[in-house]
C-alpha cells in the first residue's frame, strides 16, 4: 500500500490527469473536423493568469483557475472568429503560430517575469494540505501521512473534472450539437447546405477546447510551483497533439489512452535513459504504420462492446436504427 | 490474399522501423549511468539530474562528465563510496519533477546535484526540501534560488557577484563610455545575467546606447551587431551562453566592430575560443574558475579530465566537479550515507573547501562565498586581466 | 545601414527560401508536411562537416557527400514512414506524426553520434568577405543566394519540361488518375522524396558554412522557419517558397533594425497570421484554402 502511495507514482498520475484534460481539449476542436494546435498557447495563458492572480492579487485558488479558463477563452474569441475561416494544414500552422506568438509576448511582458517565469506559486496539494490540518487531520488517516494524503486529494480533485469532461463529451455525442459537429466533421459544404450554421458550431467547438486547455493549464500551474515560457513551446503543442493521435481522435476514450501512454512511457523508458527518445520516435512510426485511426477507434468500442455486452447488441443495434431514421 | 501481401509490407516497413531502432540504440557507445552496487555498506546514493538530452545536452553533458571524473576520484580515495544516480530533465520542468521524485522516493538518495536550469531549480527545489533532502545547484545562477528551502544549495556563482566586478575593470582598464546590451531573451540564465549587467553598467556612469536580444540556439546576429556598429559604442556586453557568444563574437569582428566585449558567466569555456577562434580575443568575463591558474588542484583536474575525456574541461564541468567532491567532505564530516537531516546539516557547515574553483564556502543563505578573477582572452587563451 | 541590413536580410531569407523548397516539393506531390525535413537538413550539415573535417576533403566532395546521403535518408523516409501509411482511409494526420517520430529519432541520434557540442566548419570555407564601399557580403553568402535561386529555375523548368517533371506535376494533381494513365507513381513519389531530401542536406551545408555553427537540434529551429515560409508563400508552391523565405528574412532583420530584436522569434508567425486571415491562400497559391485535407 504504501508503495503505491510513494510521491513519485502520485506525480506521475497527476501529470497523466493533466494531461488527459489536454487531450479531452484537442479532441473537442477534432470532433468537428479542425486540427487546432493552439492549445499549448491557451494552456499558458490559463496557468499565467491563474498563478498570477493568485501570487499577486492574493485570490483563493477555486476563484483563480477558473479565471485562467475564462481568460484562454476570451483570446479564443479575438483569434477564434478569423481562425476558423481556415481549414487543414493552414489553420494548424496558424494555430502552432499563434502560440509561438503568445510565448513571445509573455517572454517580452514584465509581470510574467520574460524568460524566469514565476515561481513560488501556491501549490494545490498544499492548500489542501492546510485545510486538511484545519480538519484535524494534521497527523494523518489511518497509517497515511498528511502529504499523501493532500495528494491523493488533489488526485482526486482532477479525476473529478476529468470525469465530468469525459461526461460532458459522452452526451454531447449524443446532443443536438455533438450531431452537428459529426456532421461538419464529415463533409462541411454539405452540413452548411442543409442548414448547420458552420461557422458557429466550429467556434464553440474551439472556445470549449481553449477552455479546457486553460482550465489544465491553470491546475498544471497549480502542482508544479513554477511555470516558464519554456513549458509552453512547440513541443508541448506537438505532445498535445500526439495524445489524441497515438490514442485514436474519434472518441473521447482515445485521448484519454494516448495522454496516459505517453506520460508513462518517458518514466519507464528511464532506465534505457541514452536511448529514450529514439525509441520514442521509433514507437511513433511503428505505430502510424500499424494504427494509423490510433488505438482506439469506433470499430475497437464496437468490437468491445459486442463481446463484453452480447445481450445489449441489439439494443444498440434499435438506438442506432432510431438515429439514422 | 491481397490483403495478406499488403500486411506483409506493412510488416516489412515495420521491421526496417524496428531494426533502425534498435541498431542505432547500439552503436551509441557504453555510456551507462552507474547502476551496481545497491547501496551496500558504506556507498552513499547521490542524484543528479542533469540537462543530457536537447538544445542545452552540450552543457549538461560537461556536468555529467565533472561528476563522473570526481566520483572515480573520490572512490578511488576510498574514505566515502559514491554512487551516482543519472537522470535526464532534457531541460524540461515536469521531467525535472518526475526525475527528482523517482531519485528521492524510489531510488531514496542522500543528495542531488542539479538540476541545471534555475527554472528547473524552481520547479523541483520545492519537491527536495519537502523531502528534507539536500539538492545543491551547480550552473543555477539566477537571483532567490536558495530561498526555495533551507536544503537547497548552490556552488554556481551567482551573477551579481561576477558581474560587476568585470563591468568595474573592463571600464577601468579601456575607459568605457558608451556600451551596447545583448543577450538571450529566452533563457532565464541570460536575462538575470543581463539585469545585472544594466544595474553595473549604470553604477559605472556609463551609457546604454541600445539594448539587443536574441534567442538561444539562434544563428544570424548580423541584424543586430549591424544595428550596434552604426551606434559606435565603445564594448558590448553579452549575457549568454558560450555557443551563441562565440557566434557573436566572430560576426562582431567580421564587420569590423573590434570593440572589447564582455561577458557573462556563460563566457568561460574554452569552447569559446575554439569556436570563436581569433574572434575571442579581447573577450572579458570575471569568474572563480580560471585555468590557467598556478594551483596543483587545478592542474591536477584539467590533465585528468583531458586524460578521461580528451578535450579542456569548462566551468560547468569544474564546478560539478567540486560540487561532488564538498558533497564527499560533508559526508565524511556527517559519517553517514542515509540520514539526510545530518547529511544536510554538515553541508551547511562546509567552509575552509579547497576545490577547482578556488577557497570555497557556504554563506548562511546556502550560497557560495568565493573570490572572483577577471579574466581576458589574449593569444588564444585566457588571462588575468590586471 | 539599410543597405547592409537589406543584404542581412537577403542572406538570412535565401537559407529559409531553400529550406522551404523542400518542403513545397514534398507538400505538392504528396499532400503532406514532411516534419523531419529539418533533420534531414542537420544530418546532411553534420555529413558535409565530418567530410571536410574528418576525411579533409573539398567542399565540393562535402556538398556531393551530403546529397547522396540526404537521398538515401529521403529513400528510407518514404519505405518506412510514409508509403506504408499511403492506404485508403487513412486520416492526413497519420504521415504528420510518423514524420514526427523520424524527426525525433533523427534529432536524438545526431546528437548520440556528433554530440551536442555546436561544431564549425574551418574558416577556410567560409572567412572570405566581400567589400563594396562600406557594404559587406561574405562569399558563402552570395553562393546560398545564387544556389537557392539556381534550383527554384532548374525545378521550375525540370517540373515543366521533362518527362519525370510532367509525371511528378500529374501525380501531385491526383494520384489515382496518375496511375490510370500509366504514371509509375510510386516511382515518381521515391524521386521526389529523395530529391528534397538531397535538396535539404545540401541546405544544411550551405547554412552550416554560413552560420558556422552545426549542431543537432539547428533541424527544428531552420525547420520551423521553413515551415513558416511554407504558409507564406503557399503550399506547394516554388515561386512562393522563394518569394516568402526572402520576404521572412527580410522582415526578421528589419523587425530588429527598426523595431524591437525581442519581437523577433513572433515575426514568422505573426506574418503568417495576418497573412492568413486576409488571403487564406498564402501569398501565391491558388484556389481554396482546403489545404492538407
Amino acid at each position: 500500500m504504501d508503495q503505491w502511495l510513494n510521491p513519485y507514482y502520485l506525480q506521475i498520475v497527476m501529470f497523466m490527469l493533466i494531461n488527459a484534460m489536454l487531450g479531452i481539449s484537442i479532441y473537442f476542436t477534432l470532433a468537428t473536423g479542425q486540427l487546432s494546435l493552439g492549445n499549448a498557447g491557451f494552456m499558458s495563458v490559463g496557468a499565467y493568469t491563474s498563478a498570477l492572480l493568485s501570487l499577486k492579487a492574493g485570490l483563493p485558488l477555486y476563484l483563480s483557475i477558473p479565471a485562467g479558463g475564462v481568460a484562454a477563452c476570451v483570446l479564443a474569441a479575438v483569434i477564434g472568429i478569423p481562425a476558423t475561416r481556415l481549414q487543414g494544414i493552414y489553420l494548424a500552422i496558424a494555430t502552432l503560430g499563434f502560440g509561438e506568438v503568445v510565448r513571445v509576448i509573455i517572454l517580452n511582458m514584465k509581470v510574467t517575469n520574460g524568460a524566469l517565469g514565476l515561481s513560488g506559486i501556491p501549490a494545490l496539494s498544499v492548500q489542501i494540505g492546510k485545510q486538511l490540518n484545519s480538519l484535524g487531520l494534521g497527523s494523518g488517516l489511518g497509517g497515511i501521512t498528511v502529504q499523501q494524503l493532500s495528494n491523493l486529494s488533489v488526485i482526486g480533485l482532477l479525476a473529478l473534472v476529468v470525469i465530468f469532461l469525459v461526461f460532458f463529451a459522452l452526451r454531447l455525442r449524443h446532443s443536438r450539437l455533438g450531431r452537428a459537429f459529426a456532421a461538419i466533421k464529415d463533409d462541411e459544404h454539405a452540413a452548411e447546405v442543409t442548414g448547420v450554421d458552420t461557422v458557429r458550431y466550429k467556434l464553440l467547438a474551439f472556445f470549449m477546447s481553449a477552455f479546457v486547455a486553460g482550465i489544465a493549464g491553470a491546475l498544471a500551474a497549480h502542482i508544479t510551483f513554477y511555470i516558464g515560457p519554456k513549458d509552453f513551446s512547440y513541443h508541448r503543442a506537438v505532445e498535445i497533439l500526439l495524445f489524441a493521435v497515438l490514442g485514436g481522435g474519434n472518441v473521447i476514450w482515445g485521448p484519454l489512452l494516448g495522454a496516459g501512454i505517453l506520460t508513462l512511457l518517458p518514466e519507464l523508458l528511464r532506465t534505457v535513459a541514452d536511448y529514450r527518445e529514439m525509441i520514442y520516435g521509433g514507437i511513433l512510426v511503428i505505430m502510424m504504420i500499424f494504427r494509423p485511426q490510433g488505438l482506439i477507434s469506433e470499430e475497437t468500442l464496437r468490437l468491445w462492446r459486442s463481446k463484453l455486452f452480447p445481450a445489449a447488441k441489439t439494443e444498440q443495434e434499435a438506438v442506432a436504427r432510431r438515429s439514422a431514421g | 490474399m491481397i490483403s495478406m501481401r499488403k500486411s506483409m509490407k506493412k510488416f516489412g516497413a515495420a521491421a526496417l522501423a524496428m531494426l533502425f531502432t534498435v541498431t542505432a540504440a547500439g552503436c551509441g557507445g557504453g555510456s551507462t549511468s552507474t547502476q551496481g552496487g545497491t547501496a551496500a555498506g558504506g556507498t552513499a546514493k547521490i542524484g543528479v539530474v542533469s540537462y543530457l538530452s536537447g538544445g542545452g545536452a552540450a552543457y549538461g553533458e560537461a556536468i555529467r562528465q565533472g561528476l563522473e571524473l570526481a566520483r572515480d576520484e573520490i572512490n578511488a580515495k576510498g574514505k566515502v563510496k559514491i554512487e551516482l544516480v543519472i537522470e535526464d530533465s532534457k531541460g524540461e520542468k515536469n521531467e525535472a519533477i518526475n526525475a527528482t521524485n523517482k531519485l528521492i522516493h524510489k531510488d531514496n538518495v542522500v543528495a542531488i546535484v542539479g538540476p541545471t536550469l534555475s527554472g528547473e531549480m524552481f520547479a523541483v527545489g520545492p519537491i527536495a526540501s519537502q523531502a528534507g533532502v539536500s539538492i545543491m545547484g551547480t550552473s543555477t545562477t539566477a537571483e532567490g534560488i536558495t530561498d526555495i528551502g533551507n536544503t537547497v544549495f548552490r556552488n554556481s556563482l551567482p551573477e551579481s557577484l561576477a558581474i560587476p566586478p568585470a563591468v568595474k575593470k573592463a571600464k577601468e582598464k579601456f575607459g568605457l563610455k558608451k556600451v551596447a546590451i545583448m543577450y538571450s531573451n529566452n533563457n532565464d540564465f541570460a536575462v538575470s545575467g543581463f539585469k545585472t549587467f544594466e544595474k553595473a553598467i549604470k553604477e559605472n556612469g556609463m551609457e546604454i546606447v541600445t539594448t539587443e536580444t536574441f534567442a538561444d540556439k539562434d544563428t544570424d546576429f548580423s541584424a543586430q551587431l549591424t544595428k550596434i556598429a552604426s551606434l559606435q559604442p565603445d564594448a558590448i556586453m553579452v549575457a549568454g551562453l558560450y555557443q551563441e557568444a562565440a557566434l557573436i563574437l566572430k560576426k562582431a569582428r567580421e564587420i569590423g566592430l573590434n570593440v572589447p566585449v564582455v561577458g557573462n558567466n556563460g563566457f568561460n569555456s574554452p569552447q569559446l575560443i575554439k569556436a570563436a577562434g581569433s574572434a575571442a580575443e579581447g573577450a572579458i568575463v570575471a569568474s572563480p574558475w580560471y585555468p590557467g591558474k598556478d594551483d596543483a588542484t587545478v592542474k591536477n583536474f584539467i590533465a585528468a579530465y583531458k586524460a578521461k575525456y580528451n578535450k579542456e574541461p569548462d566551468q560547468f564541468a569544474a564546478q560539478a566537479y567540486d560540487a561532488l567532491y564538498i558533497i564527499a567532505d560533508a559526508l565524511e564530516k556527517a559519517g553517514t550515507t542515509s540520514d539526510v537531516k545530518k547529511v544536510r546539516d554538515s553541508l551547511a557547515a562546509v567552509k575552509d573547501f579547497h576545490g577547482v574553483t578556488g577557497n570555497f564556502a557556504f554563506d548562511a543563505n546556502r550560497n557560495p562565498a568565493m573570490d572572483v578573477t577577471v579574466l581576458i582572452v589574449k593569444d588564444g587563451k585566457f588571462t588575468e586581466l590586471k | 545601414m539599410l543597405l547592409q541590413q537589406v543584404v542581412n536580410g537577403l542572406t538570412l531569407g535565401s537559407t529559409y527560401a531553400i529550406i522551404a523548397l523542400g518542403y513545397t516539393l514534398i507538400f505538392g506531390v504528396l499532400n503532406i508536411v514532411n516534419m523531419a525535413h529539418g533533420e534531414i537538413f542537420m544530418i546532411g550539415a553534420f555529413v558535409g562537416l565530418m567530410l571536410v573535417t574528418k576525411l579533409q576533403t573539398g567542399i565540393f566532395t562535402a556538398l556531393a557527400g551530403a546529397m547522396l546521403t540526404g537521398a538515401v535518408l529521403g529513400y528510407l523516409l518514404e519505405r518506412i514512414a510514409l508509403r506504408p501509411l499511403r492506404r485508403r482511409e487513412v486520416s492526413h494526420l497519420a504521415p504528420l506524426i510518423s514524420t514526427i517520430g523520424v524527426s525525433i529519432f533523427l534529432e536524438s541520434l545526431a546528437l548520440k553520434i556528433f554530440g551536442p557540442q555546436a561544431q564549425s566548419f574551418p574558416p577556410v570555407f567560409s572567412g572570405q568577405l566581400f567589400e563594396l564601399g562600406t557594404l559587406k557580403i561574405s562569399i558563402i553568402q552570395i553562393v546560398i543566394l545564387a544556389v537557392s535561386f539556381g534550383l527554384m529555375i532548374a525545378l521550375r523548368f525540370w517540373l515543366a519540361k521533362t518527362k519525370m517533371g510532367k509525371s511528378i506535376r500529374a501525380t501531385a494533381e491526383n494520384l489515382e488518375t496518375a496511375g490510370l494513365l500509366g504514371v509509375n507513381t510510386s516511382q515518381v513519389i521515391i524521386v521526389t522524396v529523395m530529391l528534397a531530401s538531397g535538396l535539404g542536406s545540401v541546405a544544411g551545408v550551405l547554412v552550416g558554412l554560413a552560420f558556422n555553427a552545426v549542431e543537432p537540434t539547428m533541424g527544428i529551429t531552420m525547420g520551423f522557419k521553413g515551415l513558416a515560409v511554407l504558409i507564406l508563400g503557399g503550399l506547394g508552391n516554388i515561386t512562393g517558397a522563394m518569394v516568402g523565405g526572402l520576404l521572412l528574412g527580410i522582415a526578421e532583420v528589419f523587425s530588429v533594425a527598426y523595431g524591437e530584436s525581442s519581437y523577433r522569434e513572433a515575426v514568422a508567425f505573426g506574418l503568417i497570421i495576418i497573412l492568413l486571415f486576409i488571403r487564406p491562400q498564402g501569398l501565391f497559391g491558388s484556389g481554396s484554402a482546403q489545404g492538407g485535407r
